[in-house]
């Protein structure tokens, strides 16, 4: 999508030319039709006037579910169904008919109205319990509820819609979580029923993989598969959580760890689309090609690796958290361990190995892109040393204060190659990030250790200078790039 | 990173022209407007059979918070049959603790004082039997007779099962919600506490339909002579 602010610019350069002679008004009514000018004074109106729709559907929605709450006692049983059914059918159908009109208010309002409607949903299903007199989970209803939107928003490949699906299942999945965590759900129980919730939530991040990822393609969307890749990473850590404390003493944990450090961050740089993509999974040279038809998310899935990555090292930088480790805990133990939410760790894992394999079988055959060869070897490294030494300091020996020294120099390399590629690339975001990485470290060192405030002032007005100065030196820097290009 | 700017430039088409409406099929709403109509339907089906085929009971009720009977619109009950002291004077009840015991693994044992808990998410099943007769104005409630881990297959006109699931330290039967108009709330809190706070005090009960499966839901309550139906 080229920016509006652009084809404003490219508007108002072409008049000019135009104007001047340059180009003549056959030209000109060419780049207007290819850039749509005539659209660009109305999208600034038109987008506040989708804005103002959509708050206003999400008003009506509380409205209606305030409504719901208020408990109408008056209407017979029937009656109720029937009013909500009719209700929540006739909001989608004129949504969608006004919607599927091409461009303009009425596509709009059919576009909220389809907002609407999946709000509706949910209050329906809030109902139905209330009639009834259901005494169900509160998180059984979120998930059957996104379910059912992200059905809809599928079949419409609305963006909007499958954030509001991805969103209510989150929340079902956290109340799931947060129900279960308390009552020991890593424990088999003999007399336990069979439900699909429970289901649900023990495979959450397999389950939200298939749900969301496909979506994203479908729906071309990058927000999408950034929620996809939190939904699947965060569950999965979520999961793993109630075995830590479980049936494993900590000292065992050692492979737990490993998986929820370096699972996360292997899967997600190793991501590969090209196959969907470019219809091509051996394709080593990913230039746009025709059979192209949306972007690839790859770059977005390793940014968010390198970000997880970051959060870890700095984690894993720190003698408190190795000293918390090497401290012997030996909680109660269940009688029945729960392997269940382990299935789609290892299901992961797999995947994961299989990337990594075929990353390596891949890069033989590359000549040109050492650059980006010489980074996957490093992060692979990385991502290696981020496994094995929490393997072994919990399975092993206790190593506190050489893990902390190797973190420490690792997070220094990691900041600084995240630096070296903003400079390289020109691009803000790794620069930032590196620096935000090394800067965080350093204060954490200086609110920890023990001297005179006098010595940690100086050097906190220190590091701040330094900071500053390598910033605005780098912003001329790209300053002067994008001046060049 | 560079990519979207990369297919952004090849593709300058891209501009205002995602017109995939317009020629949109109408199955596309069609199919999953059904698929979210039958996830509205799904819940409350269960119930609906279980009101449609089950048998009327009755049964022993206390408000969780005597205090402020009715918070909300909403109000949460806990019956006799909920507390574990009830159910543990019941015959079977050693029987369901052996079974307990029985479905775990076995080279870890079990703790020593589960001779009195029952582990939470366990079913059973809670036979009760109707009373002998019925002259007051409002219902008697069913008394329970024994519990069983198994739904017993035959059972005499006048007793039935009802299958509960254990908490920890308590028993749910999927009755623990009921539902009441806001507008309602004084005149029932009011018939509550007098109902309470007289000499004898009257029970409150709960009618409740139980189907051959012993899933159960909440009909109407009785306070005193009084019968509130939502």
């Amino acid at each position: 999508m080229v920016s509006d602010k652009f084809r404003r610019q490219l508007r108002q350069e072409a008049e000019l030319w135009q104007a001047e002679g340059l180009i003549d008004t056959d030209l000109y009514e060419q780049l207007s039709e290819r850039y749509q000018f005539n659209t660009l004074d109305t999208a600034a109106r038109d987008r506040f006037v989708m804005i103002l729709l959509g708050l206003g559907s999400v008003l009506i929605g509380l409205g209606i579910i305030t409504f719901v709450a208020a408990n109408w006692q008056e209407l017979p049983r029937n009656g109720k169904v029937t009013l909500l059914l009719s209700l929540f059918i006739g909001v989608n159908t004129a949504g969608f008919y006004l919607w599927r009109q091409p461009k303009g208010a009425q596509h709009r309002l059919g576009h909220g109205l389809l907002l609407l409607g999946s709000l509706i949903l949910g209050a329906n299903m809030g109902l139905m319990g209330q009639m009834f007199h259901i005494s169900g989970q509160f998180y059984e209803l979120l998930l059957a509820w996104g379910i059912g939107v992200l059905a809809m928003a599928y079949s419409l490949r609305l963006t909007s819609l499958s954030v509001v699906a991805i969103i209510i299942i989150g929340l079902g999945y956290w109340g799931f979580w947060g129900d279960y965590v308390g009552q020991g759900w890593s424990e088999t129980l003999a007399g336990e029923e069979f439900s699909w919730s429970s289901q649900m939530g023990q495979h959450m991040p397999l389950i939200s993989g298939l749900m969301f990822v496909p979506l994203a393609y479908w729906c071309r969307s990058r927000a999408i598969f950034g929620l996809a890749a939190i939904a699947v990473i965060s569950s999965l850590l979520a999961n793993l959580y109630p075995l830590s404390w479980g049936w494993f003493s900590f000292r065992s944990t050692g492979l737990l760890l490993a998986i929820a450090f370096a699972l996360p961050p292997a899967l997600l740089w190793a991501y590969d689309d090209s196959l969907w993509v470019y219809g091509d999974f051996y394709s080593s040279n990913r230039q746009p090609q025709p059979l192209a038809t949306t972007g690839s998310f790859q770059p977005l899935s390793r940014s968010l690796s390198l970000a997880f990555l970051g959060v870890v090292l700095y984690l894993l930088s720190s003698f408190f958290f190795w000293r918390i480790l090497s401290t012997d805990y030996s909680g109660d133990q269940p009688r029945n361990l729960n392997w269940l939410p382990l299935v789609d760790a290892l299901i992961l894992s797999g995947l994961a190995i299989f990337e990594w394999l075929r990353l390596a079988w891949l890069s033989r055959r590359i000549r040109d892109r050492s650059d980006s060869l010489i980074t996957t070897i490093a992060i692979g490294i990385f991502i290696s040393l981020v496994a094995a030494i929490p393997i072994w300091h919990l399975s092993f020996t206790p190593i506190p204060e050489l893990a902390t020294l190797i973190f420490n120099v690792l997070l220094f390399l990691f900041a600084g190659g995240l630096m070296r590629a903003g400079l390289a690339q020109g691009e803000r975001q790794p620069f930032w990030g590196g620096m935000v990485l090394v800067t965080l470290r350093i204060v954490t060192w200086f609110v920890l250790i023990e001297t005179g405030l006098v010595l940690k002032s100086l050097l906190f007005i220190l590091c701040g200078v330094v900071v500053i100065a390598v910033g605005l030196w780098f912003e001329r820097y790209v300053r002067t790039l994008s001046i060049k290009h | 990173m560079t990519q979207s700017s990369q297919s952004s430039s090849t593709n300058p088409t891209f501009v205002g022209q995602r017109s995939l409406s317009g020629r949109i099929p109408s199955w596309r709403l069609w199919v999953p407007l059904l698929f979210q109509t039958s996830v509205i339907l799904a819940a409350p089906a269960v119930p609906f059979y279980t009101v449609m085929t089950g048998k009327s009971i009755v049964l022993q009720t206390v408000p969780v918070d005597p205090y402020d009977f009715l918070r909300g619109y909403s109000q949460t009950l806990s019956y006799d049959i909920s507390s574990l002291d009830t159910l543990r004077r019941l015959p079977g009840w050693k029987q369901l603790l052996k079974q307990q015991a029985g479905g775990k693994s076995i080279n870890v044992p079990p703790p020593a004082p589960s001779s009195e808990y029952l582990v939470s998410g366990t079913r059973f099943y809670v036979i009760l039997e109707a009373p002998a007769s019925n002259k007051s104005s409002s219902p008697k409630p069913w008394k329970p007779v024994r519990v069983s881990s198994d739904r017993p297959a035959y059972l005499p006109d006048n007793q039935i099962a009802l299958k509960g699931k254990s908490t920890g330290n308590s028993i749910e039967y999927g009755l623990e919600t009921y539902y009441m108009p806001e507008n309602r709330r004084d005149e029932i809190n009011n018939d509550i506490s007098q109902a309470r706070g007289g000499k004898q005090r009257q029970p409150i009960v709960m009618e409740v339909k139980v189907d051959t499966l012993g899933r159960a839901v909440p009909i109407s309550f009785w306070v005193s002579d009084r019968n509130y139906r939502f």
